[in-house]
């Protein structure tokens, strides 16, 4: 944890004004009509400017689209940590290691797949804790043991050397990923919900960033229950529970996978969540596949994220409010570009996109 | 006034009119000194924060200069409140 003073009240006047140069749910609308090319032009246009002109003569069509947010995802998010001190660095930070846990996916996947640390390297994204220097160093390791060893010193090292064992008993990645994921989720909640010596706090910012938080972590554990129950595998739900949620206790969870309006019910009954995702419950009920449920899920956690910004201005609140509508951002810029593609029709990609 | 300081100080020798009514003049002064420097104090905590967003806007955009000034400024009204309290005691 860094000592020192906050600065929250800076980094809430440059993340707002970052906040509103979005793309506004117009803009979006322009998009669908547009092929992959013109969509790059349109970025051109807008605040990608840089990363289209700087990519625009390795890559074309989708993948420049698609490389172009990847580095603007990471440059904006990477001036969020420059910009944060003290404590307000820690809860930022909390939240975007999950790109140190993509990234080192990603390199993990890389070095199972024998692929060319070239390609592994064009999708990164390095928007988390770890620097430049060591990324670059695990790019240039050849075996997963190697690549573990240059994270040693990082919150992923001990659980990731456990797993380790057991993916060469196995030779399955499942492992590996579960357990960055699993540090990732125990790391996030750590010393906040419950500060060593005290209770957990009831009042103000710091306590609405918990509820942020499990809010995220209960969605993630409904999420991945869903998907558990569609795709049918025999899986134990138990071993995707992440712990630190208020709303599914392990139990909970396995009574609830297979039942799609006992789940629903289960949130709307909730009183932390019932009242405020009314609507997005009721899109929840009507939504008949689990892209829209997901969606739908996305879309509510961005609505709580804003409402805490607007209720405590100068906290980690309006920081958390824009991560989130900056990833929604270029998720609905790359499902336009990637839907244009294979030539869905404009409704089809307007259902994958997450609109407010 | 000077009747009450003239009690507190009679532990003392005696005082003359003349040195107790400077003695009051001098206490409210040094009051009104104090209460100038802490107005001062929360003026300068207040434009800490407030000058910390003026600049993160102003780094976003250049247009935020003049009012992101205006806004910084602000809480020195309460300083200039404050020196009133040096005309009426004074």
């Amino acid at each position: 944890m860094s000592l020192g003073a906050s600065n929250p009240e800076y980094v809430n006047a440059r993340v707002r004004s970052r906040r509103a140069s979005l793309f506004a749910d117009e803009d979006y609308r322009k998009l669908i009509r547009m092929g992959p090319s013109e969509i790059a032009r349109f970025m051109e246009e807008t605040e990608y400017e840089r990363e289209i002109n700087a990519l625009g003569t390795r890559f074309s069509g989708v993948d420049l689209i698609e490389y172009a947010l990847n580095r603007n995802l990471a440059k904006h998010f990477d001036d969020l940590l420059d910009w944060s001190e003290g404590r307000l660095y820690d809860l930022v930070s909390r939240y975007l290691r999950k790109f140190d846990v993509m990234n080192l996916k990603t390199v993990i996947r890389g070095i199972y797949t024998e692929t060319d640390p070239e390609e592994v390297q064009t999708d990164l994204i390095r928007a988390g804790e770890l620097d430049n220097r060591t990324i670059d160093r695990l790019l240039e390791v050849d075996t997963i043991e190697d690549a573990i060893e240059v994270v040693s010193g990082t919150i992923f090292y001990e659980s990731l050397s456990a797993a380790h064992e057991e993916y060469e008993e196995t030779g399955a990645l499942v492992p590996l990923e579960n357990a960055l994921d699993r540090e990732f989720y125990e790391h996030l909640l750590e010393d906040v919900s419950r500060p060593p010596g005290r209770t957990q706090p009831q009042e103000g910012p710091e306590a609405r960033y918990i509820e942020f938080l499990q809010a995220e972590i209960d969605f993630r554990n409904a999420r991945n229950a869903l998907r558990l129950a569609r795709s049918g595998a025999d899986l134990d739900p138990a071993a995707y529970y992440i712990e630190g949620g208020v709303l599914f206790d392990a139990s909970d969870l396995n009574r609830l996978v297979g039942d799609y309006d006992a789940l629903v019910d289960h949130i709307a009954e909730n009183k932390r969540y019932g009242d405020r995702l009314s609507g997005a419950l009721g899109r929840l009920r009507e939504a008949d596949s689990l892209i829209q449920f997901e969606h739908a899920l996305d879309a509510a956690l961005l609505q709580y994220a804003d409402t805490l910004s607007s209720i405590y201005p100068a906290s980690v609140s309006a920081v958390l409010s824009y991560i989130l509508a900056k990833e929604r951002e270029v998720e609905n810029i790359r499902a336009i570009a990637r839907g244009r593609e294979v030539g869905l029709s404009e409704s089809e990609i307007e259902e994958e996109l997450v609109i407010l | 006034m000077i009747e009450a300081l003239d009690i507190v100080l009679q532990n003392g020798e005696a005082m003359s009119p003349e040195a107790a009514e400077n003695l009051s003049v001098g206490y409210a002064e040094a009051a009104a000194a104090i209460a100038v420097g802490l107005a001062a104090l929360a003026a300068g905590y207040a434009e800490r924060g407030i000058g910390a967003a003026a600049v993160g806007a102003i780094a976003e955009d250049d247009d935020m200069f003049v009012p992101g000034l205006i806004m910084t400024v602000l809480p020195e009204t309460l300083v200039i409140l404050a020196l009133v309290v040096v005309f009426i005691v004074g």
